[in-house]
């Protein structure tokens, strides 16, 4: 069993929703949260190749309380936080190269901020429901 | 590679955040979380708060990088009371970038 964390842009995330449902991998937990990467969340260095994709997503931009102190400091660039969407998932080991593949081909846009996919072990599932444990858990009804 | 969980006190996280960002460590992901520790909560008087406000920074960082980012994070979020947080690290196996499909193991 592997756990799958997708960061991903907030708009891409019922296409790829519906995407992972196609795989047989619908179940998940779903948060928004913020973030950035190694850019610093900066992305209008990437801006003049495709200003339409971000014209969606820049006014939702919010400038971090460090912003305002790294001013001073040895930072240059505007730190900034970009909202995400995080999916979690708990996936028998056949199923996560599926995942991964169907995550990627929906998310991939080439520019900064398509996301991160990190994979951790699992040790052990437990329905709740019906105490069913290991991969059963996870694909018994 | 490892995944870092710290739960910190709200009024910490600016400056957790800037003392990471300043030795090298921008990319996290932040969320804000309710919880209790094993004190149950808080109570002042007859007031039991059960849950206090925390928030959640996500860090996935290399082996090597790792005691340097725990320790930096003690170092600011401490102020040495109850509800200064919890810090947790689990393996990460594959981490992969979305954009250029680059694969880090």
């Amino acid at each position: 069993m592997k756990e799958i964390w997708a960061i991903i842009r907030r708009e891409k995330y019922t296409e790829t929703k519906r995407a992972l449902d196609k795989v047989g991998c619908g179940a998940m937990s779903i948060h928004s949260v913020w973030g950035r990467g190694k850019q610093r969340g900066f992305i209008m260095s990437d801006a003049e190749s495709e200003l339409a994709l971000y014209a969606t997503s820049a006014p939702k931009l919010v400038p971090t309380p460090s912003y305002l102190v790294a001013e001073g400091a040895t930072i240059t660039k505007p730190v900034v936080y970009v909202p995400k969407k995080l999916l979690v998932m708990v996936l028998p080991d056949d199923k996560v190269e599926k995942a991964i593949e169907a995550i990627i081909e929906v998310n991939r846009t080439g520019h900064y901020g398509d996301g991160k996919i990190f994979v951790l072990p699992v040790e052990d599932a437990i329905t709740v429901r019906t105490g069913e444990r290991g991969e059963e858990a996870l694909t018994g009804g | 590679m490892k995944l870092v969980r710290a739960f910190i006190r709200p009024e910490k996280e600016q400056e957790v955040v800037l003392a990471l960002e300043g030795s090298g460590f921008p990319a996290l992901t932040k969320m804000s979380a309710m919880g209790r520790g094993k004190q149950k909560g808080l109570r002042v008087g007859d007031i039991v708060y059960e849950e206090l406000p925390k928030v959640l920074l996500l860090m996935v960082v290399k082996d090597e990088d790792l005691s340097k980012v725990e320790s930096i994070i003690l170092e600011h979020a401490r102020t040495g009371n109850i509800g200064d947080g919890k810090v947790f690290v689990s393996p990460v196996e594959k981490s992969i970038t979305i954009r250029t499909g680059e694969v880090e193991l």
